[in-house]
C-alpha cells in the first residue's frame, strides 16, 4: 500500500484558506482504492468532521446522507496512524463496475484510477483536471480492472 | 462453535483492573479521588467509561471540560483499539491496577479519533464487523442480516450480554458445511 500525496489550497467561506491532503489507499479487504484525506487552516489547526462537512458541495450532501455506507467518517490511516477522513468504500465496485461495463462494451480504454477518483475527488474537493481524460494510453488493452 | 463455548465466555468475560486518575493540571474545584473500574477486554474505553466521566466532571468547573481522553504514561489511549489490546501493547509487563490519566483538555488532535456519541463507536464496531465478513463470507452474511440483527449485535456489547452478542455473531462465525472454512480469515497485527 503506497499513499500517494496530493495537496492543494482551496478557499473556503470569505477569507479561510484550507490546505488539503489527500492519499490515494488500497483496502485489501474490499479490493478497492479508498480516498482518505485531511484539511487544515494554515495556522495548523485541523478541520472538524462538522466543518468538513460544511465544505462539501450541496448537491452531494443529500447522498452522503442517505449513508451509513456511503458517508465520511473520521477513521486511522492504517500506515501513519494518524486521524484522517475517509469516503466509506464499500459502494466503490458497484458504481465502478457499471461505469466500467459500458466503457469496455465501446471498447473504449479506461484508466480504473482515473475513472475512481474523478467520481469520489469532487465530493471532498478534489477535483480532476480534464487533461486526466484525455491521456492516450499507447494501445487500448481493455484490462485495466 | 459450542465446544469452544468456555473459550468464548472467559474472552468475552476479560476483565482489567484499571485506576483511573485526573491530570494533575485540569482545574478542579476540590480533590479529585481516583476511580477504580473493571474494564472489560473486548469493549471500548469511550463506551464503558460514562461513570469515570460523571465522577471527574462532579470536582470540575463546566467551562472547563470538553472532550474526555485517556492517556498512559504520555501515550494518548486510542478509544477505537479494543481494551484489551491497548493494555497488551501498552502496559502487560506492569503491575495491577492499570493506572490511565484522564484529560478533558487540549485533545490531541493528531493522535485520537473525536468520539463525540456512542453512535460513533458503533459505527466503528459496525465497520470492524464488516470488513471481517468482507473476508469471511464475501459481505454476504452481513448483508444478509436486518438492521435488527446489526442492532443486536452492538447492543450485546454495549451492555455486556454474551448471550444476546454470540446469537448474531455466531452466524458470522459459521461457513457452510461444504467449505473448508472462511473464505480468508481476518487478522490485525498491531505492534
Amino acid at each position: 500500500q503506497e499513499p500517494l500525496d496530493d495537496s492543494q489550497a482551496a478557499g473556503v467561506g470569505s477569507a479561510e484558506v484550507v490546505r488539503y491532503e489527500y492519499h490515494v489507499l488500497y483496502s485489501s479487504s474490499y479490493q478497492v482504492p479508498v480516498l482518505y484525506f485531511r484539511a487544515c487552516f494554515l495556522d495548523g489547526r485541523p478541520l472538524s468532521l462538522d466543518e468538513i462537512w460544511g465544505s462539501v458541495h450541496a448537491s452531494y450532501q443529500a447522498r452522503l446522507q442517505e449513508g451509513p455506507w456511503d458517508t465520511i467518517t473520521q477513521q486511522e490511516h492504517p500506515i501513519l496512524g494518524q486521524p484522517f477522513f475517509v469516503l466509506h468504500p464499500c459502494r466503490t465496485k458497484e458504481f465502478i463496475s457499471a461505469v466500467l461495463g459500458a466503457s469496455q462494451a465501446h471498447h473504449r480504454h479506461t484508466n480504473y484510477i482515473i475513472l475512481w477518483l474523478s467520481t469520489v475527488g469532487p465530493v471532498v474537493g478534489l477535483n480532476l483536471p480534464l487533461s486526466y481524460a484525455k491521456l492516450a494510453p499507447e494501445e487500448s488493452t481493455g484490462d485495466e480492472v | 462453535m459450542t465446544d469452544d463455548k468456555d473459550v468464548l465466555r472467559d474472552v468475552w468475560f476479560g476483565r482489567i483492573p484499571t485506576c483511573f486518575t485526573l491530570y494533575q493540571d485540569e482545574i478542579t474545584e476540590r480533590e479529585a479521588e481516583p476511580y477504580y473500574l473493571l474494564l472489560p477486554r473486548v469493549s471500548y474505553l469511550t463506551l464503558v467509561t460514562d461513570k469515570v466521566k460523571k465522577h471527574f466532571q462532579k470536582v470540575m468547573r463546566q467551562e472547563e471540560v470538553s472532550e474526555i481522553w485517556f492517556e498512559y504514561e504520555g501515550t494518548p489511549l486510542k478509544w477505537h483499539y479494543p481494551i484489551g489490546l491497548l493494555f497488551d501493547l501498552h502496559a502487560s509487563n506492569t503491575a495491577l491496577p492499570w493506572s490511565i490519566t484522564v484529560h478533558f483538555k487540549n485533545f490531541p488532535e493528531k493522535d485520537l479519533l473525536h468520539c463525540h456519541s456512542k453512535d460513533v463507536i458503533e459505527a466503528h464496531f459496525m465497520a470492524c464487523i464488516k470488513e471481517a465478513d468482507a473476508l469471511k463470507h464475501k459481505s454476504q452474511v452481513i448483508n444478509e442480516m436486518q438492521k435488527k440483527d446489526h442492532k443486536q449485535l452492538w447492543m450485546g456489547l454495549q451492555n455486556d450480554k454474551f448471550e444476546q452478542f454470540w446469537a448474531i455473531n455466531r452466524k458470522l462465525m459459521e461457513y457452510p458445511p461444504e467449505d473448508n472454512g472462511f473464505r480468508y480469515i481476518p487478522f490485525r497485527i498491531y505492534q
